[in-house]
């Protein structure tokens, strides 16, 4: 193994962590769904890519960056949607049912995007796409740092809002205690609206960063994003947001690691290995959630 | 007349692994690996009917013992996540078997040429029911005779201690405890017993196909094993055989009118299913609808 083939190594290791920042914002999705409503929302992936598609009604009109934004928006819309028709009408005491209807908006979602776009990978606008930064022998690519530093905007954003403002507040009391809360005179259904509302708008920001990271935007993309978003959710400890961001950049890592020791059909058995390692070891994930109610 | 027997199998094989998720769910574990011990199943019977020359019956009961030996496997260590994370353990479990099969390369040589797991090409040329004559009629005998038996087998457990100490760990896991029920044996066991049955299905399926290859057996079929119990009922199993021909007769044959838009409404009309009738089609077993009393 000479200096070159660890150099390689180090640089795919560097390239993951930073498209681990892709993995990071939905598994933070997933886990703030579930540690408020202690459900799981198998349609977050796919209502996220969703949102990254819907955002390119309008790139012939704005200028790029805008439409980061408006996929955010146009996430944060179609959590809301989830919410109604999912979540808002079933009994709470029946968690089976709220799974398999999110499934069922799972195939509805990618479905509904191959039948528009028939089935082909659409272009999306990578920001910084051709600039490389050296830092001594690695090359730090300028889309993935870009994809990178927005999430870690994004969850910035994501922790400001959950711990300096009101609606913060009332998430997390719901999540610890939906009766205590409603006491208080919080109202569940509002607050786990907004809750996935927020969910939606960094799952919008995911899928942007993955349509930018891979330069087109596929329904392929579903179900590993899925996958992937649901092992880093119990990597980190459900529930816990800190964790989702440790285990997303972990995944990201470790993915393009093996995908450089084994090559690309092997890198996710490894993957998968990995998680049953971590379930094997320590079952609660890494930061697992004090107390738990589950 | 071919294309309802055809249609005849799949609702059959379908059935089988909706039973096995059955088994599974009853014990309140909700298991995406059914999907991936279907796989095994149906490489390992495939393998042995048609690069060694085993008869059928011995290599449908090869599969599904290996099955339910992998699926003890799993089960153990399963033991120690529940809800939320043992759906992700299981899917990253079926997706570690469809990737393995995906890997495959082990041909053999045998008068009819090179037969075997071709890696991402598949493992074509199971040609048992071809070579052996079979028609479709007797082909769907041997699916229903098989989906008979294992209802009868599961009806029997159910109303048996087996299935009473199954819907006790499955309704509340401290309780069942606290009663003196061993919880690993009840788990474990049901894995185990599904596995069984859904190796059994995967056998069979390889056979009928006669071209399996890592694609079929990816987290969707997974999904549509546990979506037959929840959709038809977990409390009764002739719901899972309701469940399956209103998924696979109804909508998916029955909307082929509608041509592409068939799996959007699909995923649509599950979500309208769970609305409308969140607990599943049927809530009593068929017995009890006819006056007879569950036993305690």
């Amino acid at each position: 193994m000479d200096f070159l083939y660890f150099l390689d190594l180090s640089q795919s290791i560097i390239d993951g962590v930073l498209f681990g920042a892709i993995y990071s914002l939905i598994g933070i999705g997933f886990t703030l769904i579930f540690g408020v409503m202690h459900k799981i929302n198998l349609s977050y992936a796919a209502a996220s890519i969703g949102a990254a598609y819907l955002s390119l009604l309008v790139v012939s009109a704005v200028p790029a960056p805008l439409v980061y934004v408006a996929a955010a928006m146009m996430g944060g819309l179609l959590g809301w949607l989830v919410y109604l028709i999912c979540f808002r009408f079933l009994p709470l005491d029946n968690p089976l049912a709220s799974l398999m209807s999110t499934v069922g908006m799972l195939l509805a979602i990618e479905e509904l995007i191959s039948h528009v776009t028939r089935g082909m990978p659409l272009n999306f606008p990578a920001l910084f796409a051709s600039t490389n930064i050296e830092l001594g022998p690695y090359f730090i690519r300028g889309d993935l740092l870009f994809v990178f530093v927005l999430g870690c905007i994004a969850m910035v954003a994501l922790m400001q809002l959950l711990k300096r403002t009101r609606l913060g507040l009332a998430t997390r009391a719901v999540a610890q205690q939906p009766v205590a809360a409603q006491l208080c005179g919080m109202s569940v259904n509002a607050t786990n609206a907004s809750t996935f509302v927020i969910a939606g708008l960094l799952g919008g920001t995911a899928g942007a960063m993955a349509g930018a990271a891979i330069g087109v935007l596929s329904p392929l993309m579903t179900l590993p994003l899925t996958v992937k978003g649901l092992v880093v959710t119990v990597i980190g400890g459900l529930g816990s947001i800190p964790g989702a961001i440790v285990a997303g950049l972990i995944v990201g890592g470790v993915e393009n690691l093996f995908q450089f020791l084994r090559g690309v059909s092997e890198r996710d058995i490894y993957v998968m290995l990995m998680l049953f390692v971590f379930l094997v070891f320590r079952p609660g994930g890494l930061f697992a959630a004090p107390g738990g109610r589950d | 007349m071919d294309f309802y027997l055809g249609l005849a199998q799949v609702i059959g094989i379908h059935t089988l692994l909706g039973l096995s998720a059955w088994c599974v769910l009853h014990t309140g574990q909700v298991s995406i690996a059914q999907g991936g011990f279907f796989a095994i199943g149906a490489y390992v019977a495939g393998m042995l009917t048609s690069m060694w020359g085993w008869p059928l019956g011995l290599a449908l009961l090869a599969g599904a013992i290996l099955s339910g030996i992998v699926a003890v496997a799993v089960g153990f260590p399963a033991l120690r996540i529940k809800g939320l994370m043992l759906v992700v353990a299981t899917t990253a479990f079926a997706e570690i078997v469809r990737l393995v099969f995906f890997n495959l390369t082990w041909r053999v040589q045998t008068p009819a040429g090179l037969v075997g797991p071709d890696g991402s090409l598949g493992f074509g040329g199971i040609r048992y029911f071809p070579g052996n004559g079979w028609s479709m009629l007797e082909i769907n005998f041997l699916i229903w005779f098989l989906v008979a038996f294992v209802m009868l087998f599961l009806g029997w457990l159910d109303r048996s201690r087996v299935g009473t100490l199954w819907r006790a760990v499955g309704e509340d896991e401290l309780a069942a405890q606290s009663a003196g029920i061993n919880l690993t044996a009840a788990k474990v066991s049901a894995f185990g017993v599904g596995g069984c049955i859904a190796g059994l299905a995967g056998g069979v399926f390889a056979h009928y196909a006669t071209h399996i290859e890592h694609n079929n057996f990816g987290i969707l079929l997974a999904t549509f094993a546990i979506a037959y119990p929840i959709i038809g009922g977990l409390s009764s199993l002739a719901g899972t055989l309701l469940a399956v021909i209103f998924i696979q007769g109804i909508l998916l044959e029955g909307l082929r009118f509608l041509g592409d838009w068939r799996s959007l409404l699909f995923g649509a009309l599950i979500v309208v299913v769970m609305l409308v009738r969140p607990s599943g089609f049927l809530r009593r077993s068929l017995g009890e609808s006819f006056g007879r009393t569950k036993h305690a």
